[in-house]
């Protein structure tokens, strides 16, 4: 239904000339129809053949302008139909860049309208009499776009300004205001958006649009389907390339949008399924609920989960299996997050190129809530760290908003067991800290040392370290571990893990040693043979990548009553050690003849700093020549080791002590 | 072309290491030096020939807290901008560490926070002309 109201109040004025009219006004009154009503409205032909289409008032959809102006280079008025060619638009004063071509039945306010921007795009807008719009773009830039908005109403499409969107719009929208309804197809080409920071930005980008809407029951029933087929975005910390597409459906009323589902296609994943409500004028997701289903980690992992979860250790992360997700967002906060893991492998390769931690394959769920406590079941099949195995265990833990608490957790390793008891993390004070106990049941020295790769040694391991703290850069745990081997033990404490997870990873303890069979020792590390005992302590040990950088050492014989030989070869071993500079207070003919010598006491200091062993040798036996006895002879045959060469390479020790047990080298005598 | 590529990432090495080391020197209680703080500081100086051109750039700017920041992304190409973000992660998470080794090393862990304090001033101080810096909460170009 198309009213033309008021009726036509015809005046023409004749202002001087003889020939023909040099000016001709129409004054319409109003047009109305359920798409576009005027007011005020008036045609005045020009002199030269222009015109101006004027008026008072116009109403769009919801939007209303006033004085609206159509200057036309050209026009005509045929029966009741004006056509208009060239024309300018201005609203209020402010012009449009675009050209129109406009032709508009008087009578029943069916009009075509075709605009040519600028910047090259194009819009035709077919306007039925009974109020059909019909609508197509061709290469229209949403520059140009954005820049009309901004003319006609205030603050134009600012929501999107921040973004700086652009490329090239094509396709149709049909309203029918008589049916309620809306069909829009559309594309964009060379799309591009991007953020003053640069933190959200697309580039190339090919979109498809398809959409319907109806209005039923005081909202706008609509369905749509998009598809991102070229160009790439980064989301910060995100890089995305095109390929998902999006089925959705929903309601849209008084500035808000109800999507009831939507699912999407996504590499790696499955399927994507959401729903949820959107303030518009807030412009922000009331609530939202996405679920992933079968997520391969593989290719989501390193993808999506990396940059978000570890961006400083993208490359060191290794996954596998699947998970599956749910997200729960209410107000524009995270609400609620549930994870299935299925056959899921998580690793982090040490940062010196060790094989690191890794733990899986991974079954269970995890659930967290804002506003409410859960619960997190997961079975390990297995792990690892560096070479030691680690045992199928399963994590049980009561999740609190910002609170993890663990139940008795037993991870078996080797032949014995790793216990975490009352282990809590929580958040404080902006970073994660952790609190709890672990015991090492004890773990045989035999399959430790195999599993290492280490000289196979006997006796055991445990650990009872029950004031364990993680905190950001340090894990310290109070208690001692203990290992009894050589018929003797080795305690260590004050265990500290620094910057356990960067480059820098060190462990820092004080070792005790006591009683230690010097004969299982140099047998197991094929030094020749030596029987007695000795203490050692190890102050200040620091570990870099396994390797000490600092330590007080001090080994020497225990007390008590036990034969204590040495065998040539130790000798030669123990002087070897001194390096140039070490004695063996025996000419080397003589040393040769005999297999073994009695000794007194053996003594050995090295302080370790920069990378240089300070050496002392038997405490209180200073030499007043300088040199340090390392072994004190005694019996019947009897030696001396002295050493001459307190600044000792260590990274030249070390490799001269893999010689003397790998090569059985000479010693270096004199 | 490579000769002079390779000339300049060497002087950017150079310079960081001079960076660094008047950092180092210019306060005695950060003059400590333990194995730790020089595989963080090694690990820092190669990074830094990847760092420099996106200091130079604009990219990413010397924060007042000490660390670094990706300030315009816009500059570093699309696909470009999650590995830039890594480094930064990277960079940072080494930073942090090297703020609480030192103070560790001074045998007061309490510190770090002016350790943080002290070489953020440094980094900035000492940052080359053109490269951005945040003072005051805003970034200015040196």
């Amino acid at each position: 239904m198309v009213w033309l109201v008021l009726g036509l109040l015809l005046s023409a004025l004749w202002a001087g000339g003889t020939w023909g009219v040099q000016r001709l006004a129409l004054t319409i009154g109003s047009i109305s129809n359920p798409s576009i009503s005027a007011r005020g409205v008036q045609v005045r032909f020009e002199h030269g053949g222009g015109a101006l289409l004027a008026a008072d008032a116009l109403r769009l959809g919801g939007r209303s302008w006033s004085r609206l102006a159509l200057r036309c280079a050209r026009a005509r008025l045929e029966a009741s139909v004006f056509h208009c060619s060239d024309g300018r638009v201005a609203f209020a004063g402010k012009g449009l860049p675009l050209t129109m071509a406009l032709e508009v039945d008087l009578g029943t306010g069916a009009a075509r309208a075709a605009a040519g921007f600028d910047g090259g795009g194009r819009i035709e807008v077919v306007l039925a009499g009974g109020g059909d719009v019909r609508l197509h773009a061709t290469r229209l830039a949403v520059r140009d776009l954005r820049r009309v908005a901004s003319l006609l109403w205030e603050g134009g499409l600012v929501q999107f300004d921040a973004l700086d969107p652009d490329g090239l719009l094509d396709g149709q929208l049909i309203w029918s205001p008589e049916a309620a309804s809306a069909k829009l197809s559309a594309t964009l080409s060379e799309g591009a958006f991007g953020s003053a920071d640069g933190l959200l930005a697309g580039e190339a980008l090919g979109l498809v649009l398809n959409a319907e809407a109806s209005r039923r029951d005081g909202g706008w029933q609509w369905q749509a389907d998009a598809r991102w087929d070229a160009g790439a975005a980064y989301v910060h910390p995100l890089y995305l390339e095109a390929g998902p597409a999006l089925q959705a459906s929903g309601v849209f009323a008084a500035g808000r949008l109800e999507v009831r589902r939507a699912t999407a296609r996504l590499d790696g994943v499955r399927e994507v399924s959401a729903s949820g409500s959107f303030d518009l004028n807030a412009g922000r997701a009331e609530r939202l609920l996405v679920r992933f289903d079968g997520v391969d980690l593989a290719v989501a992992g390193p993808r999506w989960i990396a940059p978000l979860v570890l961006p400083a250790q993208v490359d060191r992360l290794v996954f596998s299996g699947s998970v599956s997700a749910a997200v729960e967002v209410r107000g524009g906060g995270l609400h609620a997050l549930d994870v299935a893991f299925d056959a899921a492998g998580f690793g982090l390769r040490g940062a010196a190129g060790g094989a690191g931690l890794a733990l899986g394959p991974l079954a269970g769920e995890a659930a967290w809530s804002r506003s409410r406590p859960t619960r997190m079941r997961v079975r390990a099949e297995g792990g690892r760290w560096e070479k030691l195995t680690l045992g199928a265990f399963e994590l049980d833990a009561r999740i609190e908003a910002e609170r993890v608490a663990f139940a008795r957790t037993v991870v078996p390793l080797l032949d014995g067991a790793v216990v975490i008891e009352d282990l809590v993390l929580a958040r404080e004070a902006g970073h994660w800290e952790g609190r709890g106990g672990v015991v090492v049941e004890p773990v045989s020295m035999r399959a430790l040392t195999e599993a290492l790769d280490l000289p196979v040694m006997t006796g055991v391991l445990s650990a009872a370290l029950p004031g364990v703290r993680a905190s950001p850069g340090a894990i310290e745990l109070e208690g001692a571990l203990v290992i009894s081997v050589f018929d003797g033990y080795l305690q260590a404490t004050g265990l500290r893990v620094l910057e356990p997870f960067g480059v820098a990873s060190h462990l820092s303890a004080d070792i005790e040693a006591r009683h230690i069979d010097l004969a299982q020792l140099t047998e197991t590390f094929s030094f020749g043979s030596m029987s007695g005992f000795v203490d050692a302590d190890l102050r200040g040990l620091e570990l870099a990548r396994w390797q000490p950088v600092a330590f007080d050492a001090r080994i020497a014989s225990s007390a008590g009553q036990y034969p204590r030989r040495i065998s040539q070869r130790a000798v030669q071993n123990i002087s070897a050690l001194g390096g140039a500079g070490a004695v063996a207070a025996l000419q080397r003919g003589l040393l040769g003849l005999f297999e073994s010598f009695g000794y007194r006491e053996v003594g050995l200091r090295c302080a370790l700093r920069d990378g240089v062993c300070m050496m002392d040798g038997i405490e209180g036996a200073r030499r007043a020549d300088g040199g340090f006895p390392i072994v004190r002879g005694g019996g019947v045959p009897a030696l001396d080791v002295i050493g001459y060469n307190r600044r000792v390479d260590w990274d030249e020790l070390v490799d001269r002590l893999q010689r003397v047990i790998a090569e059985n080298v000479s010693p270096e005598l004199r | 072309m490579k000769v002079a590529s390779s000339f300049t990432r060497w002087f950017a090495v150079v310079l960081f290491g001079l960076l660094l080391g008047g950092a180092v020197q210019a306060q005695g209680n950060l003059e400590v030096n333990t194995p730790a703080i020089a595989t963080l500081k090694q690990s820092m100086q190669q990074r830094h020939a990847r760092l420099a051109p996106l200091y130079a750039s604009g990219a990413v700017g010397l924060a007042a807290d000490g660390s670094v920041a990706l300030r315009d992304a816009g500059s570093v190409p699309l696909a470009q901008r999650g590995q830039v973000n890594g480094l930064i992660a990277a960079e940072n998470a080494d930073r942090a560490a090297l703020y609480r080794e030192i103070a560790r090393a001074n045998g007061h862990p309490e510190w770090e926070s002016d350790v943080r304090r002290t070489f953020a001033q440094r980094w900035i101080d000492r940052a080359q002309p053109g490269w951005w810096v945040q003072k005051s909460g805003a970034w200015v170009r040196k």
